[in-house]
C-alpha cells in the first residue's frame, strides 16, 4: 500500500490539501461605493429615529432637535433607496424585494424595516413640521405621535441587521463575528448618528442639545471600541483579513484612532474645559465629522476585508460555527 | 419526487462531457480560454455560467516499492442542499425548491442583490457577468431579452442575475434526465429519485471498501453537518473532502441569526437606556 492508498484516520499529520490554493467560496460583489454608503447611512438613519424619542419635550432646545432629527431622517430614508438601487441597476430591481416577506432572510427583513421605517418617518417629519407651523398646523392630527414610536423601533433595528446580515453568510471573516459585527454596527450607528446629530445642532446653534448629544456619542464610542477589540480577540485567524495588513491598518487609524479614540478625547475636553462658543463648535464639528469617517470606514474596511477572507480556501473549509 | 444526483468520482474519466453538455443545453455562454496549469482544469470553478466543473488533482509518492500514482477527477455541481443557504437568503423569492425539491433561480425574478452568492457554503453561486456587447460574456437574461428585443437587454450595463446548475428543470419537466447526465459515458453521473440513489452510494462505497479502495467515502449522503442537512447532489470521494474543494465542516449561515439579533438587541436596547439616562434625567 502506497502512502496514497492509506486509509483515513493518519491524516491528522497531514496538513489540509487544498484545490491548487484556489478559493473555495466566491467573491462578494459588494465591493462598490453603494453597498458600503448603504450600510453607513442606513445605520446613521436609524440612529437618528432612536434619538428622536430620547430627546426630552420638556426643553425647548430638545423640541429644536427632534425637528431637525425628523427633517434629516426624511432625507436620508430618500437616499437610502435610491443607493440600493444605484447597486442593483435599476428601480424596479428594488420592488422585486417587495413581493415577499422572509423572516430567514436579513436581507428581506432589512428591505421591510427601511420601508416602514420610511413610513414613519415621514409622517413624523410632517408632525414636526406641523407643530413648527412650517405647514397648516391641522396636518399634525394626521400624523400622531406614534410615529416617532415607531421610527425609533425599525431604526434601532436599520442600525443593527446588517451586521447580522454579514455574520449570516458563508464569509469566514464575517460570520466569525456573529456576535460582534452586529454590537460593533449598532454602536457605531448610534455613534454616527450621535454626531451628525451634533454637527446640525452646533449649525443650527443649538448647543444645549449639542452638549447631550455629545455625552451620549462618548459612550456609544466606546462601546463600539470595546465591541472591535473584543472581536479581534475572538476572531482569532478567521480575522486576520481585518485586523492584520493594509486592512488592518486602515481600520486602527481611520476607525479606531481617527473615529473612536480622537471624538473620544475632543469631546471629554468639551464637556471638563468651558472653552469659547466658537471654539468650542469647531471642536464639535472636527469630532463630529471624524466620528463619521470612522463609522464610514468601518463598513468599508469589513466589506473589503470580507473579500479578503474568502481567498483562503483553509478558513472555508472549516466554517465559523 | 425529489430527484438529484449521485456523482461517482471512482468513475469520472475526466472526459468533460458534462460540462459541455450542460453549457449546450443551458446556452451557457463560453467563459473564454485559459491554461490554468492546474492538471487538466481549465475551468476551474463553478461560475454563474458553469455549472458542471471537472476536477482534476494528481497525487503522487513514491518509496521503496517504486512510484504510486492516481489521479483523482470529479464532476462538482450544485449541491441542491435539503437546507439550501442560498435559498434562505434570498430577499426577492427568486430561489425557490421545485417540485423536483431542486433549488431553481428563477432569473425573471432574481435582482441581482448577490446575497445567495455569500450565502452559498459550497461557493457554488454566482453573480453572471455583465451583459458584454463583444459578445464574450453575456447572461441568461440577456439571452431571453435579446430575443424579444434585438441585442438589446432590460439588464445591459446594469449587472447580472445569480445563476446556478437548475439540475435541469426544463428537461425533468418533459421527463428527461439533466443533460450532464445522458452525456456522462461512465456513469459517473447517476440521475434518479436520490432514495434510491443513496441507497446505490451506500452500497457501492461498501463494495469499494471491500475490495481495499480506502479513503473511499460517501460525501452528501447523509447529513453534512453545520444545519445545511443531507445533499440531493452527493459525491463518493476517495480523498479527503478539502482535496476537491468541497468544505470538510459546512455551516448554514442562517443558523447565527439568532445569536446575531439577540446581540444587536442587548446593544441596541442598552444604549437606549444609557441614552434616556442622559437625556431625561439631567
Amino acid at each position: 500500500m502506497s502512502d496514497l492508498l492509506e486509509p483515513p484516520g493518519r491524516e491528522e499529520t497531514i496538513p489540509t490539501p487544498t484545490y491548487y490554493e484556489r478559493p473555495m467560496l466566491k467573491m462578494p460583489h459588494w465591493d462598490g461605493w453603494n453597498v458600503v454608503t448603504y450600510l453607513f447611512l442606513g445605520g446613521v438613519m436609524g440612529g437618528l429615529g432612536v434619538i428622536g424619542v430620547l430627546a426630552n419635550p420638556k426643553h425647548e432646545s430638545d423640541r429644536k432637535l427632534k425637528r431637525t432629527l425628523a427633517v434629516t431622517a426624511l432625507v436620508l430614508s430618500a437616499a437610502c433607496p435610491s443607493v440600493l438601487v444605484t447597486h442593483l441597476g435599476r428601480p424596479e430591481r428594488f420592488l422585486h424585494m417587495l413581493r415577499i416577506v422572509k423572516i430567514k432572510s436579513p436581507m428581506s427583513m432589512g428591505v421591510w424595516g427601511l420601508v416602514l421605517y420610511s413610513g414613519a418617518a415621514g409622517m413624523n417629519a410632517a408632525r414636526e413640521l406641523a407643530l413648527a407651523g412650517a405647514i397648516p398646523r391641522w396636518t399634525r392630527f394626521l400624523a400622531p405621535g406614534i410615529f416617532a414610536q415607531l421610527q425609533a423601533l425599525f431604526g434601532a433595528f436599520l442600525m443593527g441587521y446588517t451586521g447580522v446580515l454579514l455574520s449570516a453568510t458563508a464569509n469566514p471573516l464575517w460570520s466569525s463575528g456573529k456576535r460582534h459585527i452586529p454590537v460593533a454596527f449598532v454602536c457605531s450607528s448610534m455613534s454616527s448618528a450621535c454626531a451628525l446629530s451634533s454637527l446640525l445642532s452646533t449649525l443650527e446653534g443649538n448647543s444645549e442639545a449639542t452638549h447631550r448629544l455629545e455625552r451620549f456619542e462618548m459612550l456609544a464610542s466606546a462601546a463600539e471600541l470595546v465591541a472591535l477589540m473584543s472581536f479581534e480577540r475572538h476572531a482569532g485567524k478567521y480575522g486576520r483579513p481585518l485586523f492584520s495588513g493594509p486592512a488592518g491598518d486602515r481600520l486602527r487609524t481611520y476607525t479606531t484612532q481617527a473615529g473612536i479614540l480622537a471624538p473620544l478625547a475632543l469631546n471629554l475636553l468639551g464637556a471638563i474645559v468651558p472653552l469659547p462658543k466658537p471654539v468650542n463648535a469647531v471642536r464639535t464639528v472636527i469630532a463630529s465629522v471624524l466620528t463619521l469617517v470612522g463609522g464610514y470606514n468601518l463598513r468599508n474596511t469589513v466589506i473589503g476585508a470580507g473579500r479578503l477572507s474568502v481567498q483562503d480556501p483553509h478558513a472555508a473549509f472549516v466554517q465559523p460555527k | 419526487m425529489a430527484t438529484g444526483f449521485f456523482t461517482d468520482t471512482t468513475l469520472c474519466i475526466g472526459c468533460k462531457a458534462c460540462e459541455v453538455a450542460c453549457k449546450q443545453w443551458n446556452e451557457l455562454p463560453s467563459d473564454g480560454f485559459q491554461f490554468t496549469g492546474d492538471s487538466y482544469d481549465n475551468t476551474s470553478e463553478l461560475s454563474g455560467t458553469t455549472w458542471r466543473h471537472v476536477a482534476f488533482v494528481e497525487q503522487m509518492s513514491v518509496d521503496d516499492q517504486g512510484l504510486h500514482d492516481r489521479w483523482l477527477m470529479s464532476s462538482d455541481v450544485c449541491k441542491h442542499c435539503a437546507n439550501a443557504g442560498c435559498l434562505e437568503a434570498c430577499p426577492t423569492g427568486a430561489i425557490i425548491r421545485n417540485e423536483f425539491d431542486s433549488v431553481f433561480i428563477q432569473p425573471d425574478v432574481c435582482n441581482g442583490c448577490g446575497y445567495c452568492v455569500v450565502s452559498c457554503p459550497f461557493g457554488v453561486v454566482d453573480l453572471i457577468e455583465k451583459f458584454d456587447p463583444e459578445g464574450s460574456r453575456y447572461n441568461l437574461a440577456s439571452l431571453v431579452e435579446g430575443r424579444r428585443e434585438d441585442n438589446k437587454t432590460a439588464l445591459q450595463g446594469n449587472g447580472g442575475v445569480a445563476g446556478k446548475c437548475t439540475l435541469c428543470y426544463d428537461r425533468q419537466k418533459i421527463g428527461f434526465e439533466p443533460a450532464c447526465a445522458k452525456a456522462c459515458p461512465t456513469e459517473s453521473i447517476q440521475f434518479g429519485d436520490v432514495d434510491v440513489l443513496r441507497e446505490r452510494a451506500r452500497k457501492r462505497v461498501e463494495t469499494l471498501v471491500g475490495r481495499g479502495v480506502s479513503g473511499a467515502q460517501l460525501y452528501g449522503v447523509d447529513d453534512v453537518g453545520g444545519g445545511v442537512g443531507p445533499l440531493n447532489a452527493f459525491f463518493l470521494l476517495t480523498d479527503r473532502p478539502e482535496t476537491y474543494n468541497l468544505p470538510a465542516q459546512p455551516v448554514l449561515p442562517s443558523t447565527r441569526q439568532p445569536a446575531g439579533y439577540s446581540s444587536a438587541a442587548i446593544a441596541a436596547v442598552g444604549l437606549a437606556i444609557a441614552g434616556w439616562m442622559i437625556f431625561r434625567h439631567e
